[in-house]
């Protein structure tokens, strides 16, 4: 077996909760806090630490404002999110095609 | 071998993970074969109680039919509810909010325009003939609008009603019809007929999905 393909993946994406951010804001333009928060069940404290991982590897762009007074915050993926997220699903898809029976 | 075979398990479980969550986010799937059968059902009941009753004149016809779209949003509400509980998921999700926002302006157009042709009666004495077309392809533009966050068939649902209204407008009602039985018939075969076989579509494809 190729290992290459394991030794590639990003540990940023491949952890359980960040991979579901990713993958929401991979769908989405953009997406509030509480809306992560509340699809995904995590915890505020959790959520946060995530967020300012992904935020921390350039993955994800955060935007703090004010709707009807009350602050907003919303994330959205940015490029280089984008293309590690992309780069991320081949990888998963060259293990599955490596591991197939001939 | 049996780790190659775990690996590979587990890359196609997280892939199938992402692409739930991608849906999750992106595409508005809730209760949708419920809310089309339950909407079908009303249709087809409103259709008959209309003609059975001989609600004739274009007021009755009009709050008849506005008294039916209440039951079937209500009700369309109350599954998107239950279904949201039992997924133990927000009800307003970022899908159902642009899935409603897609839906609101043809569906208020609709809205408006019956109110007035309510108010001016006198200039729209045929509204039962041609009222009910004008309300099914505004309802299929905003299902061709609301497709576009929904799976592929729901713009092809939308079609229908746009293209069936806009041939049966073209077409005209036979001259043996009176023109509010017609509405009526025109609001069960679209309403009524449409959704029970679009719904009775997506019950037996999500089911067969599932069990694969």
């Amino acid at each position: 077996m190729n290992p290459e393909p394991f030794l590639q993946i990003d540990r940023v994406i491949h952890e359980k909760g960040r991979l579901a951010i990713m993958s929401m804001l991979a769908a989405s333009p953009e997406l509030s806090f509480t809306e992560l928060r509340d699809i995904l069940g995590m915890t505020d404290g959790n959520i946060t630490t995530h967020i300012r991982t992904l935020q921390e590897a350039g993955y994800l762009s955060v935007t703090k404002s004010f709707q009807n007074n009350r602050p907003l915050t919303t994330c959205a993926m940015t490029p280089a999110g984008r293309k590690a997220f992309s780069h991320y699903i081949n990888l998963l898809e060259r293990i599955i095609r490596q591991n197939k029976p001939e | 071998m049996q780790s190659i075979a775990m690996e590979s398990n587990w890359a196609a479980e997280h892939l199938q993970v992402i692409r739930t969550l991608m849906e999750r986010s992106a595409l508005y799937r809730r209760a949708l074969a419920p809310i089309m059968i339950f909407n079908g059902v009303v249709g087809l009941a409103a259709a008959a109680l209309g003609w059975g009753l001989k609600i004739g004149s274009p007021r009755g016809f009009i709050l008849f039919w506005a008294g039916v779209s209440v039951v079937a949003m209500t009700g369309s509400f109350l599954l998107v509810r239950r279904q949201a509980i039992k997924d133990s998921e927000p009800i307003w999700s970022p899908p159902t909010r642009r899935v409603i926002q897609a839906f609101v302006p043809p569906l208020t157009a609709g809205l408006l325009i019956s109110a007035v042709v309510l108010v001016n009666l006198g200039v729209a004495a045929e509204a039962g003939g041609e009222l009910p077309l004008l309300w099914v392809i505004l309802y299929g533009c905003a299902f061709h609008a609301a497709g576009f966050f929904m799976p592929r068939g729901m713009k092809l649902f939308g079609w229908a009603f746009v293209l069936g209204g806009c041939v049966l407008f073209a077409v005209g009602p036979p001259a043996w019809v009176r023109p509010l039985d017609c509405g009526h018939g025109i609001m069960g075969l679209f309403f009524g007929g449409l959704h029970l076989a679009y719904g009775g579509y997506l019950y037996f494809t999500e089911r067969r999905r599932n069990e694969t």
